[in-house]
């Protein structure tokens, strides 16, 4: 007797385990297979206020909720979507934005002007915390929104409130236009129109004037093709349902699940076993199998993401400019492309992605060359910490690749690096949103809208909605701006490039790769395509029966 | 049951003059003597012994079986096969397959016998006084036991050991000796109180009763010697079963994490790529294994040897 519960405990252990290990998430209402629904896998969202949402997993689900002022074609110029017209004036300063008669808000709500006005309002102002707030800084009266903590985020001082609480710029002209004020001419505003956090939000959104009601973010009313149905499922699924007699394009399936999915091997499986409809980033793991799992379900399309590693600047054993250079060319970015990623990414040679205009090979220049001998030399020279640590995601593919190049880095440098995995994308972005000692930062960026200046301006200026690594250059951030208010796209560009090679003077961040999309779908679904976002199209996908 | 039951009944005749020869021999002869001379005969008490002694020798002395480096890895091997040292291939980060898993041993033997102490220092105390001072202290005590043990296992295990290691800077080595301690103690408290009830109640300890002997002086001095046997045969399955557990939950990514080697996070790792090359999977789980069907050998020999009802 005695010798017998034990063995049963380790037989049923794995059992478990392996029940576990299989089955993410297998146990999704069945109804899907009949309905004309889709599922398409997602990590947990870190946001879904709109203003708040500057990752892709939140912006994905957020593309079904939400119709968009301007979407992009094929040549990534904007085009009008939600918006009726979208006008400058001579000198790109003042915007004048027609909207579209006859759409509403899931609740009945007509879409008009104000909407937008107070949605973008309530992501401008300071004390809301919002992370998109930063691409409404081009806009009039945005520093008055801002307020500065005296002592610090640390201090026992609270900041004081800023001056105003409304952007000048913005003015709700009648229930059909918006006019939007510029601080500074910028050229190409009409393609940051397209971005995830200027869609608007609803009079239901707000308990009073500038207050987000008490779980408005759980179940997001917005002006999409889809709404909610029911809840947030926090770590699990979000549901989407199809609205009826919408205005816009009208998508060919009647809803969506959002599966979420701690871990994309396990993604992976339900992809294979046929409980998922789409997986955008197959897992490294399955890249080599996956031809075979899904035959001409397997595709690549490409994409805008440009994946680096950030150094957080404010770090003391990183401000040595030697260190970073040296960590950068201890790295062969060739030998990881080919043998973890099988050629489906390229090596990153510049700090924007190849499908932007304005795009230069090899901006980088010998800092991203592999050189192991003079990336050795450098680091002792600077004496660079004996111990780094590269801290990633887990939900996401990169626990390969992230081990990888700390061998590389071991390997070139002779000290020790570890890859620390932090369970989810959001607790990752939260750490180090506190400045805690995360060591270098796995970090990936898709683009928001199609301009050069979308992989510089967020990333790397001095208020950068996603510069996580404190990185801050004056000139930088000069030269940004002036981009920004240049009369035509090519000198806006000529600018945009100039601040690039600042940037690969100082090396905040180490370049590594420019991916594609490597997604697979099942045999429910057709039309499958996904875009230069990393989105799936919402509007072509299809199901099969 | 055991072999020499059927020795004693095939040569019968020979039983009436073996006996008073064996008894003036062994005069002093102990329980623990006999069931040593029980264990001598038994093969699967070598087998095990030979096991055992090889993977603790393994995780003292990795060098011994490997002079390479198990964190060396370079991805231009990936998945290359049997080469030089490396007789099980290489793994996806090209790292030594065989120097991983030799390393490997350290972790799981750790674990297992801190967890196991752990888990034993409990169950002592619980069995202890439970069966010792019976009444309330045993409803109460037992009743604890019970709640312990209808709590699922891996959740629990799951659970706790994330609670216990959220900083991911860890590599999760004491996060999961606590978890498995304080979840795996219930069967050896058991077996404690019962022994302890059993043995309660013999004369020797009435008669140190009425010499005056405390409670305290009782419980270690008189009863705990006398109720240990199987006390101890639990653990050593237990150890077998706790370092499986460890690799169950480093498997799931609860366990040891970061840079710790380890059989859990190598099976792991491998079975991602299982399809692609299967060493990096198939040695892990064979030394994982044996290791654990060891462990569990070990202790089901020492308990036919120490059982009187199986004599």
């Amino acid at each position: 007797m005695l010798g017998k519960s034990p063995w049963k405990m380790a037989v049923g252990a794995t059992a478990i385990a392996l029940l576990a290990a299989g089955c993410g998430s297998g146990d999704s209402e069945e109804s899907t297979a009949t309905s004309n629904t889709v599922s398409i896998g997602i990590a947990e969202p870190q946001h879904l206020i709109p203003t708040n949402t500057t990752e892709s997993n939140g912006a994905e689900v957020l593309a079904s909720l939400f119709y968009p002022l301007v979407d992009f074609n094929e040549q990534n110029e904007p085009v009008e979507v939600a918006a009726e017209s979208i006008t400058p004036d001579k000198t790109n300063t003042t915007w004048t934005v027609k909207l579209k008669p006859g759409f509403t808000f899931h609740n009945g709500e007509p879409v008009i002007a104000q909407n937008y006005v107070d949605a973008w309002n309530y992501g401008a102002y300071g004390p809301n915390g919002q992370g998109g707030s930063y691409f409404f800084s081009s806009i009039a009266g945005y520093a008055d929104l801002q307020s500065k903590d005296p002592d610090g985020e640390e201090g026992p001082q609270k900041a004081p409130d800023p001056k105003a609480k409304k952007l000048t710029g913005l003015k709700a002209v009648d229930d059909s236009t918006i006019e939007i004020k510029l601080a500074a001419p910028f050229a190409s505003f009409k393609s940051v129109l397209g971005y995830t956090v200027f869609y608007p939000l609803p009079k239901a959104a707000f308990s009073a004037d500038g207050v987000l009601a008490e779980g408005f973010e759980d179940a997001i009313i917005g002006n999409g093709p889809f709404k909610m149905k029911g809840t947030w499922q926090h770590d699990a699924q979000i549901q989407v349902e199809k609205v009826a007699d919408f205005k816009g394009q009208v998508p060919k399936i009647d809803g969506i699940t959002w599966k979420i999915y701690q871990e994309d091997s396990a993604q992976y499986a339900d992809l294979v076993a046929g409980n998922l409809d789409v997986q955008t980033q197959i897992p490294i793991e399955s890249l080599a199998s996956a031809s075979a799992d899904l035959g001409d379900r397997f595709q690549k399309s490409p994409n805008s993401t440009f994946q680096f590693v950030g150094f957080p600047t404010f770090q003391k054993e990183f401000s040595d400019v030697r260190v970073r250079q040296a960590i950068s060319m201890a790295i062969n970015r060739q030998e990881i492309t080919d043998q973890v990623f099988l050629g489906s990414q390229t090596p990153a040679t510049s700090f924007v992605s190849p499908v932007v205009a304005g795009y230069r090979e090899n901006t980088c220049g010998d800092n991203c060359k592999y050189d192991p001998a003079k990336a050795k030399e450098l680091y002792t020279a600077a004496k660079g910490p004996a111990e780094l640590k590269i801290t990633y995601n887990a939900d996401g593919p990169h626990k390969a690749w992230v081990d990888a190049t700390c061998n590389q880095i071991k390997a070139a440098l002779g000290v020790n690096c570890t890859g620390v995995g932090e369970p989810k994308f959001a607790d990752l972005l939260t750490k180090v949103e506190k400045k805690e000692p995360v060591g270098l930062i796995r970090l990936g960026w898709i683009m928001d809208y199609p301009l050069m200046e979308n992989y510089l301006g967020p990333l790397y200026s001095t208020e950068g909605s996603s510069n996580y690594y404190g990185y801050s250059n004056a000139d930088f951030d000069r030269l940004v701006e002036e981009g920004r208010s240049a009369a035509t796209p090519e000198e806006a560009i000529a600018k945009w490039q100039q601040a690039e090679d600042i940037l690969a003077k100082e090396m905040p961040v180490i370049p590594l790769r420019n991916a594609q999309n490597v997604f697979g779908y099942s045999e429910n679904v057709t039309n499958v395509s996904v875009d230069l976002f990393q989105k799936v199209n919402l509007y072509e996908i299809e199901r099969t029966s | 049951m055991s072999d020499m039951n059927s020795v004693t009944a095939a040569e019968a005749p020979e039983k009436l003059s073996a006996q008073p020869r064996r008894g003036k021999s062994d005069k002093n002869r102990s329980l623990a003597g006999d069931a040593w001379n029980d264990l001598r005969k038994s093969k699967i008490f070598w087998f095990a012994v030979v096991l055992v002694a090889a993977v603790l020798l393994m995780a003292a002395w990795p060098s011994l079986f490997t002079s390479a480096d198990p964190n060396e890895c370079a991805l231009n091997r990936k998945h290359a096969g049997p080469s030089g040292g490396a007789i099980f291939g290489y793994d996806f980060q090209g790292c030594d397959v065989y120097a991983r898993t030799i390393y490997g041993a350290r972790n799981s033997i750790i674990v297992g016998i801190a967890s196991t102490a752990l888990a034993g220092i409990i169950g002592i105390i619980f069995g202890l006084s439970s069966g010792y001072f019976g009444g309330a202290v045993d409803a109460v005590l037992s009743r604890i036991i019970d709640i312990m043990l209808s709590i699922p296992f891996l959740l629990a295990g799951i659970v706790l050991s994330r609670r216990l290691s959220s900083d991911p800077n860890d590599n999760g080595l004491l996060a999961v000796i606590l978890t498995l301690g304080l979840l795996t103690w219930t069967s050896s408290a058991r077996v404690m109180r019962s022994a302890v009830i059993a043995s309660k109640s013999q004369d020797y300890v009435a008669a140190g009763r009425m010499l005056g002997a405390g409670p305290g002086r009782l419980m270690f001095r008189h009863i705990l010697p006398n109720s240990i046997a199987s006390f101890i045969v639990v653990l050593t399955i237990l150890l077998g079963v706790n370092i499986g557990v460890e690799a169950t939950l480093s498997f799931l990514g609860v366990g040891l994490k970061g840079d710790a080697i380890s059989w859990g996070i190598a099976i792991s790792e491998g079975t991602g790529f299982a399809r692609v090359a299967s060493g990096p999977l198939v040695w892990p789980a064979v030394f994982l294994g044996l290791t654990v069907l060891a462990f569990i050998m070990l202790g089901d020999a020492i308990r036919d040897a120490f059982d009187p009802k199986l004599r």
